[in-house]
C-alpha cells in the first residue's frame, strides 16, 4: 500500500479532502460536531501530512472521542487515504477530476453543483445507480434542467460553449454541453457516490445485521455480530450508567451535616447529602439452550455479560429439558469459551426437546432463593413444550416471587400457540410475553428495564 | 514546549517514558493547540504517569486531582475558609463596632458594613484547591485530573470552565483567568461514559498495551539489570499470555515487577518451573494462573 501524500499535500484541495472525510465518518455513524472538525482543521497545519501514523493519529485524536468508534474510524481511514490493488481509492478518484473542474467551474457553481448532485442521489433508489456513469451523469443534467434551483446554473453551463469550442446546435443536451464539462459532471458525480457509499456502507453493514432475524444469519455474520454486540453492548452501558448516575442524590445526611459543622459553632454551613441508593435492578435470564432458539439465547447471553456491571446482581440458567445455572462459567471464562462449554456439554444436551414444564419445577425445587421482590425474570424461549406437562404451578409461584417476569419469544407473534407451541398458557402470567426478532428488539427490551417506573 | 514530535518522543525519554508516535502526537497537538486530553484505556498502561513525566521533562509544575465518587466543586475548586472567617470577625469586633458607632440607624449600619463587605470575601480567605492552583500558579502547570470517570457527572459541568476557557467563576470576587494556561490531563478507565460537552473541549488518546517492541524498550530503560535475552524473552511471553481470555491483563507495570523479581532471582532465561512460581507476579487471579499454567507449554519453550 502506498500513501498518498502527493496530492493532498497541496493546500487548499486538502481541506476539502478533510471535510469530505469527516462526513464519511458522520454517515459511518461517528458521533461529531463542528468543534470535532475545527479542530482537526487546526491541528493539520502543525504536523507533516507524509507520516503516515502521524497523520493518522492526528484526525483520530481530534475526531474521535468514542473509544468504542475507533475500529470505525481505522477501516474509514484506511478505506479513504489508502491505495488499495485494484481497487480505486477515494484519492484517485479526486486525483482524476478535480483539476478539470476547478478549470472548469467557479467556486458557486461548484458548490450549487455538489449541492444539486446531493439532492439527485438523494431523490432515487439506491438500486437507480446501479446504471452507468454517462446514463446517470445524462439524467442528473436533464433533471437540473427541468428544476427552478438549476435553471441558472444550466444556462451558464450551456454557455461554456463559447470557451471550449464544439459542435453545431443540437436540441439535444448532451451535445450542448462541451465534452470537459460533461466529463467534470460526471466526475463529480462518481465522487459524491462513492463518498455515500463508503460511510453509509458500514453503518448500513450494522442496521443490517443488528435488524436481521437472527435464525437467518450465517455463520461469518454471527462472528461479525459477536463483535458488533461488544461494541453496542458497550454503548449501551455507557448510556445506561450515565442515566443511573444523574439520579444519585438524596435527603440532607442530618448526623455527617451536625458533625462536620461542629467547627463552624454548630451553624450549619455545609449541607450533606445522603446518597440514594441506585436501584439496579437483579436479573434472573432463562435461557431455552435447544436447537429451535439456541442462536437466540447465544446472543441474550452475551448481551447480558456484557451488560453484568449494570445490574445489581445477574443470574443465568440454561435448560433444555433439564435446568442448569451457568453463572459461575460466566464468571470464570471467556463469554465465547462458556457459551461452547454449555452446548457441548452433552449430559446436558442429550435428549431433544425442551421441556418448560420440567425447567420451571426444578427453579423452584433448587433455585427459587433467586428471586426477590427486586428480582425481574427473563425467559427466553419459543414455548414450544413438546406436549409435556407446562408446569405452570411453579411458573406462577415464580411469578408471584418475583418483580417481573418477562418472556421473549423469538417466533412471529402469529406463530404463537400454533404447533406445540403453548405460550398463550404462559401469557396471562407473564408481566408482559414480546415477540423478539433480531439484536435491536433484544437490546431495546434491556434498554426499557432502565427506564420504565418502579 | 516541545518542538516537534521527534522531540516529544525523546523529551520524554528522558524522563523514563518511552511512548508511541500515537502518544507524542497527541500530546504534541495538545500543547500548541492548548487543548485539554482525555486518556481513556486500560488500567497500568502509564495513563498517570504520562502526565508526571510531560511535566518532568517541561519543568512544568504538577498539579494532581485525585477524583472519587462524591468529590465536589469545594474540594477541586476553591472553598471559603469559613473558619478563618469567623475567627476574624470576632477578633474585629471592637474595630467593627467602632466603625459602626456613629451610625444612626440600622439600615445606615447595614450599608456601612456591606462597603466593607470584600475584606471578608477576598483571596484571603479563599482556599485554593487544585483546579483554582493550576489557574493562578505562577509557572505553568500540569494539571492532572485522575480517574474522572470516578466522579460524579455534575462534577464535569465543574470543570467545563476550565477546560474551555481555562477561567473560574468566583461569584464573590468574579473570574479568575489563567495567568499561564496549565496542561490539562484527564484520565479515564471507561468506568463510565464522559459526557459530550466534556469531550467536545477535549483531544482524546486511546492508550491501549504497547506492542513487543515499545514494551521491549520500556522494560529495558526501567529495569536494565535484566539481561536483553531475558527481556527479550519475558515480553513474547507476557504477549501470549495477553493473548488469552483473562480476568485480567498483565499490565506494563506488572510486566516491569516480574522483570524485577527475575533479575532480583538471578535468572538468565526463563523457564517453565521459574514462571510458574513467579506467574503471582503479573496475574491477580487464582483462576488466571490456573490458565496459564495449563497452556504453560505453548507460551514457553524451554
Amino acid at each position: 500500500m502506498v500513501f498518498d501524500k502527493h496530492f493532498i499535500s497541496e493546500e487548499d484541495k486538502a481541506k476539502g479532502i478533510f471535510f469530505e472525510f469527516a462526513e464519511v465518518l458522520k454517515k459511518a455513524g461517528v458521533n461529531l460536531s463542528i468543534v470535532e472538525i475545527m479542530d482537526m482543521m487546526h491541528a493539520i497545519p502543525l504536523i507533516s501530512i507524509a507520516e503516515k501514523e502521524i497523520f493518522k493519529q492526528t484526525l483520530a485524536t481530534t475526531l474521535v472521542k468514542d473509544y468504542t468508534d475507533i475500529p470505525i474510524f481505522n477501516q474509514c481511514f484506511e478505506e479513504f487515504f489508502q491505495r488499495k490493488k485494484g481497487n480505486e481509492s477515494l484519492l484517485e478518484v479526486y486525483a482524476s477530476h478535480t483539476n478539470t473542474e476547478d478549470f472548469i467551474f467557479s467556486e458557486e457553481e461548484k458548490s450549487l453543483l455538489e449541492s444539486l448532485i446531493d439532492d439527485f442521489l438523494e431523490s432515487h433508489p439506491q438500486s437507480f445507480f446501479k446504471k452507468s456513469n454517462e446514463y446517470l451523469t445524462k439524467i442528473f443534467i436533464d433533471e437540473i434542467q427541468s428544476s427552478e434551483a438549476g435553471g441558472a446554473i444550466g444556462l451558464s453551463l450551456f454557455n461554456r460553449r463559447s470557451r471550449f469550442a464544439s459542435g453545431g446546435a443540437d436540441d439535444s443536451i448532451q451535445q450542448e454541453l462541451s465534452p470537459q464539462v460533461f466529463e467534470a459532471i460526471m466526475g463529480m458525480l462518481r465522487r459524491k457516490m462513492f463518498e455515500r457509499n463508503m460511510g453509509s456502507a458500514i453503518k448500513q453493514r450494522e442496521d443490517y445485521l443488528l435488524n436481521k432475524y437472527i435464525y437467518q444469519l450465517k455463520p461469518d455474520e454471527i462472528k461479525e455480530m459477536r463483535e458488533l454486540i461488544k461494541r453496542f453492548g458497550q454503548k449501551m452501558k455507557n448510556r445506561i450508567s450515565l442515566r443511573k448516575k444523574r439520579v444519585k442524590r438524596g435527603t440532607i445526611d442530618i448526623k455527617r451535616t451536625l458533625r462536620r459543622n461542629l467547627q463552624y459553632g454548630g451553624v450549619p454551613f455545609k449541607i450533606f447529602h445522603r446518597d440514594r441508593k441506585v436501584d439496579r435492578p437483579q436479573l434472573v435470564v432463562m435461557c431455552d439452550i435447544s436447537s429451535s432458539v439456541n442462536q437466540y439465547s447465544r446472543f441474550m447471553l452475551l448481551l447480558t455479560y456484557t451488560l453484568q456491571s449494570l445490574f445489581a446482581k445477574v443470574r443465568s440458567f440454561a435448560f433444555i429439558s433439564n435446568l442448569v445455572e451457568i453463572t459461575d462459567l460466566f464468571r470464570e471464562m471467556d463469554p465465547e469459551v462458556a457459551l461452547n462449554s454449555i452446548f457441548n456439554d452433552t449430559n446436558f444436551t442429550y435428549g431433544w426437546g425442551s421441556n418448560y414444564g420440567n425447567s420451571f419445577n426444578q427453579f423452584i425445587q433448587n433455585y427459587s432463593d433467586a428471586l426477590t421482590s427486586k428480582t425481574t425474570v427473563l425467559i427466553l424461549g419459543d414455548a414450544r413444550n413438546n406436549n409435556q406437562d407446562p408446569g405452570l404451578d411453579s411458573f406462577i409461584k415464580i411469578k408471584e416471587r418475583s418483580r417481573n417476569i418477562y418472556w421473549l419469544n423469538p417466533d412471529r407473534r402469529h406463530l404463537w400457540d400454533w404447533s406445540d407451541s403453548i405460550a398463550s398458557v404462559y401469557i396471562p402470567h407473564c408481566t408482559e410475553m414480546r415477540e423478539v426478532k433480531n439484536f435491536l428488539d433484544l437490546s431495546h427490551f434491556i434498554d426499557t428495564l432502565f427506564i420504565q417506573k418502579k | 514546549m516541545f518542538s516537534s514530535i521527534e522531540d516529544t518522543i525523546q523529551h520524554l525519554a528522558t524522563q523514563k517514558y518511552i511512548c508511541s508516535k500515537e502518544i507524542a502526537t497527541t500530546v504534541y497537538l495538545a500543547l500548541k493547540m492548548q487543548k485539554p486530553v482525555l486518556v481513556e484505556g486500560p488500567a497500568g498502561v502509564g495513563k498517570t504517569d504520562l502526565g508526571k513525566c510531560i511535566a518532568q521533562s517541561l519543568g512544568y509544575e504538577l498539579i494532581r486531582l485525585q477524583c472519587y465518587e462524591g468529590l465536589d466543586e469545594a474540594k477541586a475548586l476553591y472553598e471559603w475558609e469559613y473558619a478563618k472567617q469567623l475567627l476574624y470577625t470576632q477578633i474585629l469586633k471592637d474595630k467593627l463596632s467602632k466603625i459602626l458607632e456613629d451610625q444612626a440607624t440600622l439600615k445606615d449600619a447595614v450599608n456601612k458594613l456591606s462597603t466593607e463587605e470584600d475584606v471578608f470575601f477576598s483571596e484571603k480567605f479563599l482556599v485554593a484547591r487544585p483546579i483554582l492552583k493550576a489557574i493562578t500558579n505562577q509557572t505553568p502547570s500540569v494539571l492532572l485530573i485522575d480517574e474522572i470517570d470516578k466522579s460524579d457527572s455534575e462534577f464535569e459541568a465543574f470543570l467545563l470552565e476550565v477546560l474551555s476557557d481555562f477561567q473560574v467563576t468566583i461569584p464573590e470576587i468574579g473570574t479568575i483567568t489563567a495567568i499561564n494556561k496549565p496542561f490539562v490531563l484527564l484520565t479515564s478507565n471507561n468506568a463510565r461514559e464522559m459526557s459530550d460537552a466534556l469531550k467536545r473541549r477535549c483531544l482524546h488518546l486511546y492508550i491501549d498495551y504497547p506492542t513487543k517492541e515499545l514494551e521491549e524498550q520500556i522494560v529495558k530503560l526501567k529495569v536494565p539489570e535484566c539481561g536483553n535475552y531475558l527481556i527479550k524473552e519475558i515480553i513474547n511471553t507476557i504477549h501470549e499470555i495477553r493473548k488469552l481470555p483473562l480476568k485480567k491483563d498483565p499490565s506494563i507495570s506488572e510486566t516491569l515487577d516480574w522483570a524485577k523479581a527475575l533479575a532480583l532471582l538471578g535468572c538468565e532465561v526463563l523457564n517453565r518451573d521459574i514462571a510458574i512460581d513467579t506467574l503471582n507476579f503479573i496475574l491477580k487471579y487464582e483462576k488466571d494462573i490456573e490458565l496459564v499454567k495449563k497452556n504453560i507449554n505453548t507460551i514457553i519453550v524451554h
